[in-house]
């Protein structure tokens, strides 16, 4: 365990903002993808450096501090997720056009940007599952317990995000 | 299927997700947005008997909603979203549970939502009369007798069904509006996916964007897109549920645009055999059938003929949707046209 984690245990907030200068980029790009909406990453990113800040006491440093905190950043996008599916008030369209014009999008060049927009129009659950599982290299088994899902449906998630995007990249 | 399975077959995609940044720095500065929540917040680390106190009021809790909540399965979770819906012989106050074979009543003034199970989430709108047919994990039933529903569905096709008087709504992995009236008639509004509407072998795709109305002892109509022209419209009105006949087939041939080919694609199963040719070269002339498929073929209606058609109307009405705004799909083949990001002046200006 490095020293700057050690001291933000001890309750050192220049320690703890120097961690989320070293991380912020790495949850936010996590949270950007996972949630398709810039303002909503920028959310989900605060909310996961407040719940590292609780949960410090309770990282002891068996994987390293950034591989805790990505998984917390999973955690966190996806609790919140399903409790804003519980509160939401309307209903959106699964295959928002809209998703592809939200601001915020990475200036990447080439198939990067398309697939970038593409993965944001994504549906909520084949989008959370490509993230997880084709750029962050989760397993659906770990899928399946992160996001309260069937590993089935997980591999089914997976199978319908992969065809959409192809589908959509397809010049 | 493991999970590299149909890896080879994406590599493409593989390769370019693989290469996509892992951090991108947020557009602002979220530190000081952090801090304030940090000072603001709880302590850190729980004292022992605080916690100790929550942990025990936590599992009373638990012990005493099993011990007074009736444990009946088979149900969906419905919330009140305004009024005083009625769930069964209950008005719904805030939240609450529907069951198999209860009716959910909405008044003038009165919406509720109804999760879906895990798939998805139905909002019942005002003046609506909803029963719940099942409640299993592979059949997530709904009638719609009257009223309209907003529907977002997010799972593997042929889970989620809305039955009404004159079809059945199938959720192909979709969000729609769909309306019954007091006749039991529909109108579906397709604004995500696809939903496949069915009565007595008849079936319509209505795909992301396009519209079809079902009318009792008829079935579904033939779908169109939402901005299709109002000649078009009136002329499918006119041969699904009027007595349009051939004046109304070359009505809606002459009003069709590439877009419309979904349309087009549909009345080919449904004119007679005289009139399939005339409606098969129309199609054609807007959207070039795709290698493979034979005229002789698609006016034999051949499954696969039509079937591998259908797929590429399908994949180029998807693509114009999607892709609106980003990019300029060509409705005839579905390619790809760069969108002009600043307009160019004549060459003879320069």
């Amino acid at each position: 365990m490095t020293e700057v984690v050690r001291r933000a245990q001890a309750g050192d907030e220049a320690a703890f903002e120097r961690l989320y200068r070293e991380c912020a980029g790495r949850v936010y790009a996590l949270c950007l993808r996972l949630t398709g909406s810039a303002a909503d990453a920028e959310e989900r990113t605060q909310d996961v450096f407040v719940r590292a800040w609780q949960r410090l006491g309770t990282f002891r440093g068996e994987s390293a501090f950034s591989s805790w905190l990505h998984r917390l950043a999973v955690n966190v996008v996806l609790a919140e997720r399903r409790a804003s599916q519980r509160r939401e008030q309307r209903v959106r369209p699964a295959e928002d056009p809209a998703a592809l014009e939200r601001p915020g999008r990475p200036a990447t060049a080439g198939l990067g940007i398309d697939l970038e927009r593409a993965i944001a129009a994504l549906p909520e659950g084949a989008r959370e599952v490509f993230v997880l599982h084709d750029i962050e290299g989760y397993r659906h088994e770990e899928i399946a317990v992160l996001a309260g899902i069937a590993e089935g449906t997980s591999k089914a998630q997976l199978f319908r995000a992969r065809r959409l995007l192809r589908e959509m990249l397809d010049r | 299927m493991n999970d590299h399975e149909h890896d080879a077959e994406y590599k493409d995609l593989l390769d370019a997700a693989r290469q996509l940044p892992r951090s991108i720095e947020p557009p602002a500065d979220l530190w000081p947005g952090i801090k304030e929540r940090i000072r603001a917040g709880k302590p850190r680390i729980l004292p022992f008997r605080r916690a100790l106190v929550l942990a025990a009021a936590a599992v009373l809790l638990v012990v005493v909603a099993r011990t007074l909540v009736p444990r009946r399965g088979g149900g969906w979770v419905i919330e009140r979203q305004a009024g005083r819906p009625l769930v069964g012989a209950t008005r719904l106050a805030a939240a609450g549970t529907v069951r198999g074979g209860e009716w959910i009543v909405t008044d003038a003034s009165s919406v509720a939502v109804v999760q879906v199970g895990s798939i998805g989430r139905v909002a019942v709108k005002p003046g609506s009369r909803v029963q719940v047919l099942a409640v299993r994990p592979t059949d997530h039933r709904l009638a719609l007798a009257r009223g309209t529903i907003d529907a977002k569905v997010d799972a593997p096709p042929r889970l989620f069904f809305v039955e009404t008087p004159s079809g059945t709504a199938v959720d192909l992995g979709c969000a729609y509006t769909l309306e019954v009236d007091s006749l039991g008639n529909s109108r579906l509004h397709v604004t995500g996916g696809y939903v496949e509407l069915q009565w007595r072998g008849r079936r319509s795709v209505v795909p992301l964007g396009a519209i079809a109305a079902t009318r009792s002892g008829v079935g579904p109509g033939v779908p169109y897109l939402a901005d299709a022209p109002l000649a078009l419209r009136r002329a499918l009105d006119a041969f699904d549920f009027g007595r349009g006949g051939a004046a109304a087939v070359r009505a809606v041939l002459g009003a069709a645009r590439p877009e419309d080919a979904l349309s087009l694609w549909h009345l080919l199963s449904r004119v007679d055999g005289g009139a399939r040719g005339p409606v098969y070269d129309r199609l054609a002339s807007l959207v070039p059938p795709p290698a493979g498929v034979t005229r002789a073929a698609v006016l034999g209606l051949e499954p696969a003929a039509i079937a591998t058609y259908w797929s590429t109307i399908r994949r180029i009405a998807w693509r114009r949707e999607i892709l609106r705004g980003i990019r300029d799909i060509d409705p005839r083949t579905g390619t790809a046209r760069p969108i002009q990001t600043s307009p160019r002046a004549p060459a003879s200006h320069r």
